[in-house]
């Protein structure tokens, strides 16, 4: 198989991770056949169908938008195994039963393609031993598929082959996996639990373990192991709380069974006091209980020593913050080595147990460090792996910290280190690969086709390689962009990274901006605007701010028109200029992208017009490009001037500052086009985006004349838009001078307050933007928003 | 006592069941159940020619789309009215249906005619927005207060009156939840039987499999939006929707409905000529204004007025159609007005019954008038509440 295209797929088993997997597969535009038993009564696809309703409620959200949902089709194994015929991908997620597996697979055997792959969502079994069940023609084209839970959002997917897995089959998938659904593809042996669970659960045990030696409140160990340890912000009991601690109790049920020989073994258990939890019925957040509960707005946490639970507190001592704080992992961790505080202990304790146990384990279940540290990235969302932490303090120092204590009797296991660990290295990274205990070599990176299409993909620690600050070669640089261009990829497209906090864009920028694309425009094909995420969080509120305090709005206004020629200078550019847009693109970085002549949007793209929270309106172009949208969309139909039907819920959104919460989102709301590009590994932004750009100049590409005649709903669609806002005001859901900011959006997209139907231009448009932006700025309700913002990051409702 | 000419009388009073918005009609024009409620009326009254009609009004609360172009006047030649029957749109909003059937009646008061039909037909479900498809406010309301509370959406004007009137959630829950257990009743006993004309729908339908188009042949018969598994406890639990802090919800509001409803009105002459039994004799009719903000409690002014014009007493009411557009408002007439609520609404009102705008009017009446044929009773009213401020209020005579 040299190239897979999966027109169609199946997923059996419509559980949580099954219904999930399914609805990624379809927010790639894949059509999925969705299977489970025939339900006993009624509708015989009613489990699908209960499923598939689920896949609305859930937060976060597993489908990109409603729409997809309709690529998905309820099926039963009574009625409809016929239609396996047409799957490309089958992708078994029924529940973790050897002797279920094999009798669905006896049963779909007959119904299955002759190309068709065939993969198992088991997290625990035995991927060889599964394949026992399948015609020996099959085999080949079976494997193991490993999605994490919320499957869109954990990049991780662990693909196991088996001894008669087809290689080119593993690599077809892999490479599908990586670009079509923009997972992280690591491959792992078939060993219990594979991966990421395998280190990942043991490092829960592992906290557990320590947890009650040092006699911590599980609060306090949340507030250690979150973010202050580059680990989710749901740390350690809060994650088994919403995991469900009799899943948790499971997995670690399934590591005793399976591993008798792993020498942790006697760790491999529940703790007491789990097990009384889930006797009692508090298994975490699905029964409103577990090891947290809320009681009525506080936080309760279970505490060992009362026996009851008590308000959450979860401090981290003054101690271990300032160890924390400390950026040189080297002194971070001789520091807490050196402590005598209680969580400084902890901490080492379990870096330690974590580090010993990867280090004994990585032979066994993964090909190498790199596959073991991508993992616990991309599966538990960890920053770094444990043997990227470990080289970063220093390999040899903390591997002799490591002997030292498991020669003292502290370690969970008195197991040795393996030999390579104390053979003088400085790591298992490093620029020509990664270590393989398995092979004892270092292991390059894959050289998989797809792999080329990420020009900065990720990289462990120690694995060295030039990010794309330094890359490239500069063509022009200032205080607040760099433009650039990979001549190994195209010289004769130029990149615009934009080098500020978040990416916010000020007048640094501004100047940048128009500044490069003139340089563009003289000397390159096009322009592509990139960096990694977020692509902006919107215009520098602290330089506003600071104007708008000296009272100068005079300066202000020349600030926003210069802001506005920005934007029309990105779209009326004689070069094409493509925006890549990724993670948030917020108020004035919606707008660029607004104007860009096509988009590339990763599936994790959340763009909305944010302004009115700051008590502004979209003044950068954005509100007349909504204008022009309508206008086109009206031109099309039989009423060229009926405009509000558009306008209605484009105002509604600017009006509640909505945000998309994935790139078909912002499409369905105009923040992109249907004809943009939507990608789903982030990583290949950057190629797709240079690609879209030479093609658009290869095509010819000249901009389009600049708009007139542009018909606005003036007066008429101003006074429709204040009615909701009436109502919505004196029926309590805004305030007064919500109303305000409101009305000049409705204002801005009516094109302002002129007769219905009036032929406008672009320029009269962003007037309009223009007047009413400062006018809203000379309000000390939104000088009070600003400020507040500013100072605290939150929005003010006044 | 005003000074009339002749008497108008109600010989058939006829309905279609009322669905829910989207419901069981939702592939039903408007026309088309006005054509039936046409045709069924008069139907009921075979000795009648029809091309003695003077005329047909219909009330239509929204007269745009498919309700537009005078449905009045398409109405009736699709139910096969003569072409020489002409006929004429009016529009009060939510007294539509019972305006026409006293400006019908007046036709008959002044001598101008002898045999008038008056209907009501909406379809809620063929409007984009239920205020209308193209909604195009007067920017001038918006220029300072005083206009203001024609902006306002009915909700909202609800929320007014229970805050002005001190109506609760609970009580308007309570009430809400009696709406639903009287037309449960009333359902479950056949009481609506006598004035529904059942009509047949045919949905056509796209058959993916086959590529045919699957035709599917329904005749309801009852009304939709009534729920025997309503309680107190879960409107209770129900979020308002008209303000933050408000009580007024989706369950303790009318129900949006497909709905139309028609009368035959004749003069004593017909009546003798053809000897006609009538179900009622029209003796009154008012509307008066009060400020759009608090549009539901208009019945406190239509009613005394259409009182003192018949010259009978409240007390003289047997039986009370006063329109549930929202518990609140309906509880606040009946507090200020002080009447009887074992009167009001003994089947049910539009909460649980639906509100199918400018047809409830005509809905109503024939509820009244045939509820009253069973029960007994001489006086009966049905009243109604009406955006941008107004109240209607009809009576009629059991004879």
């Amino acid at each position: 198989m040299s190239q897979l295209h999966v027109k169609k797929a199946a997923v059996l088993g419509a559980g949580v991770m099954g219904a999930q997997i399914a609805a990624h597969l379809a927010n790639a535009g894949v059509p999925v056949v969705l299977f489970d038993l025939a339900a006993r009564e009624g509708d015989k696809n009613g489990i699908v169908r209960k499923a598939l309703d689920g896949l609305k409620k859930l937060d976060p959200a597993p489908l990109a938008n409603r729409a997809v949902l309709k690529q998905i089709d309820a099926a039963n194994y009574d009625e409809h195994l016929h239609l396996l015929a047409g799957c490309d991908l089958i992708i078994e997620a029924i529940a973790e039963r050897m002797d279920w597996k094999n009798d669905l697979y006896a049963k779909i055997a007959p119904f299955l393609s002759s190309t068709a792959i065939i993969a198992s969502n088991t997290s625990g079994l035995s991927i060889n031993a599964l394949a026992q069940g399948l015609p020996a023609a099959v085999r080949p084209r079976f494997c193991g598929i490993h999605f994490f839970n919320p499957p869109r959002y954990m990049r991780l997917v662990e693909i196991i082959g088996t001894e008669t897995t087809d290689a080119a089959t593993l690599d077809a998938l892999e490479t599908w996996l990586t670009s079509r659904l923009g997972k992280g593809v690591v491959r792992a042996l078939d060993t219990p639990n594979f991966v990421a669970n395998r280190i990942g659960v043991f490092s829960i045990l592992a906290v557990m373990h320590h947890t009650q030696r040092f006699d911590l409140g599980f609060d306090t160990v949340d507030a250690l192991t979150g973010p202050k340890i580059g680990r989710p912000k749901s740390s350690t009991y809060r994650t088994a709380d919403v995991v469900g601690l009799d899943t948790l109790a499971h997995v670690v049920r399934t590591m005793q069974n399976t591993l008798p020989d792993d020498p942790w073994h006697s760790h491999f258990q529940a703790p007491t006091w789990l097990d009384q939890l889930i006797e009692k019925g508090a298994l975490g957040q699905k029964t409103k209980g577990g090891i947290f509960r809320k009681v009525g707005k506080e936080i309760h946490v279970l505490d060992l020593g009362q026996q009851d639970y008590r308000p959450s507190a979860g401090e981290v001592s003054a101690e271990v913050a300032a160890i924390l704080q400390e950026k040189n992992p080297a002194v971070r961790f001789a520091a807490l080595r050196a402590s005598q505080d209680p969580q400084a202990r902890f901490l080492w304790a379990i870096f330690r147990d974590v580090f010993h146990y990867a280090a004994v384990q990585l032979e066994s279940v993964a090909d190498n460090a790199r596959d073991l540290d991508f993992a616990m990235r991309w599966g538990f969302g960890w920053t770094q792996g444990p043997f990227e932490t470990w080289q970063a303090a220093g390999w040899s120092e903390i591997a002799q910290g490591i002997a030292a204590d498991i020669a003292a009797g502290l370690t969970m296991s008195a197991a040795p280190l393996p030999a390579w660990v104390l053979d003088g290295r400085d790591g298992v990274h490093t620029a020509a690969g990664s270590w393989s205990a398995r092979r004892q070599v270092y292991v390059a990176p894959s050289t998989l086709p797809v792999y080329r299409r990420q020009l900065f993909p990720e990289r462990v620690l120690g694995a060295g390689g030039v990010g794309p600050e330094q890359a490239g070669e500069t063509l022009y640089e200032n205080d607040g962009v760099r433009l650039w261009t990979m001549p190994a990829v195209d010289a004769g497209i130029g990149i615009i990274s934009f080098k500020t906090k978040m990416h916010t864009i000020g007048s640094e920028v501004v100047s940048g901006l128009m500044a490069a694309i003139s340089q563009a425009e003289a000397s390159l094909a096009g322009l592509v605007i990139w960096h990694q995420a977020p692509f902006a969080v919107g215009a520098n509120l602290a330089q506003v701010g600071e104007v708008v305090a000296k009272g100068d709005f005079a300066l202000l206004e020349t600030y926003v028109e210069a802001f506005q020629r920005t934007a029309l200078a990105i779209k009326y550019a004689q070069v094409p200029v493509v925006a890549a847009v990724q993670g948030m693109a917020l108020g004035g970085g919606c707008e660029f992208a607004l104007h860009a002549a096509r988009r590339v949007l990763a599936l994790e793209s959340y763009v909305g017009l944010v302004e009115v929270g700051v008590g502004l309106i979209p003044a950068g172009g954005g509100s007349k490009e909504f204008v022009l949208q309508a206008a086109a969309w009206a031109g099309r139909t039989a009423t060229p001037n009926e405009l509000m039907a558009f306008l209605q819920p484009v105002f509604m959104n600017i009006a509640t500052a909505k945000v998309s919460k994935s790139a078909h989102e912002a499409v369905d709301y105009g923040f992109a086009q249907a004809t943009d590009t939507i990608l789903f590994h982030p990583d290949e932004l950057l190629y797709v985006a240079i690609r879209e750009a030479r093609a658009l100049a290869e095509a010819g590409y000249a901009p389009k004349p600049m708009a007139r005649g542009i018909p606005v709903a003036g007066r008429a669609g101003i006074a429709t838009l204040e009615m909701t806002l009436v109502n919505m005001r004196d029926g309590g859901m805004i305030s007064a001078y919500d109303y305000q900011v409101a009305r000049a959006a409705a204002v801005a997209l009516c094109g302002g307050e002129i007769d219905a139907g009036s032929l406008v231009d672009e320029e009269w448009l962003l007037a309009v933007e223009r007047r009413l932006f400062v006018g809203l700025l000379k309000n000390p309700e939104t000088q009070a928003r600003i400020k507040h913002t500013l100072e605290t990051g939150k929005p003010l409702r006044n | 006592m005003n000074r009339q000419i002749q008497d108008a009388y109600i010989v058939a009073a006829t309905r279609l069941p009322v669905a829910k918005r989207n419901g069981m009609f939702r592939n039903v024009r408007p026309d088309d159940m006005l054509a039936h409620a046409i045709r069924a009326v008069v139907a009921q009254v075979p000795g009648v020619d029809p091309a003695l009609i003077g005329d047909v009004i219909v009330g239509c609360a929204i007269p745009e789309a498919e309700q537009g172009m005078n449905i009045a006047r398409i109405g009736a030649l699709l139910a096969g009215l003569p072409d020489t029957v002409p006929g004429i749109t009016i529009n009060r909003f939510c007294s539509s249906g019972l305006q026409a059937v006293a400006d019908a009646a007046n036709q008959i008061r002044l001598g101008l005619a002898d045999v008038m039909i008056a209907a009501g037909t909406e379809s809620m479900s063929a409007m984009s927005n239920i205020m209308g498809n193209k909604v195009m406010p007067n920017p001038a309301l918006f220029s300072g207060d005083e206009n203001l509370g024609i902006a306002y959406g009915m909700g909202l004007t609800a929320e007014k009156v229970a805050q002005e009137w001190s109506i609760s959630r609970d009580e308007q829950d309570a009430f809400a939840e009696a709406s639903h257990r009287k037309a449960c009743a009333a359902i479950a006993a056949g009481h609506f039987k006598a004035e529904i004309s059942p009509y047949a729908v045919c949905d056509h339908l796209p058959d993916l499999t086959s590529g045919e188009v699957r035709q599917r042949q329904r005749t309801p018969e009852n009304d939709e939006g009534a729920r025997a598994d309503i309680s107190v406890e879960k409107l209770g639990k129900l979020r308002p929707v008209f303000h933050a802090k408000g009580s007024v919800t989706a369950g303790n509001a009318s129900q949006m409905s497909d709905g139309a409803g028609a009368v035959m009105l004749v003069s004593e002459r017909i009546l003798k000529e053809h000897n006609l039994t009538p179900l009622a004799r029209f003796a009154g009719y008012a509307v008066g204004g009060v400020a759009p903000e608090i549009m539901g409690v208009g019945p406190i002014v239509a009613i005394p007025k259409v009182l003192a014009q018949v010259g009978i007493r409240q007390q003289d009411l047997d039986w009370i159609e006063l329109n549930e557009a929202f518990a609140a408002q309906a509880l606040a007439v009946i507090k200020h007005l002080d009447l009887d609520p074992a009167r009001i609404n003994p089947l049910g009102g539009a909460i649980a019954l639906g509100h199918p705008l400018g047809a409830t009017g005509a809905i109503r009446t024939a509820t009244l008038l045939h509820g009253m044929r069973r029960s007994g009773g001489k006086y009966g009213l049905v009243s109604m509440c009406i955006g941008t401020g107004m109240g209607a209020a009809g009576i009629f005579e059991r004879i």
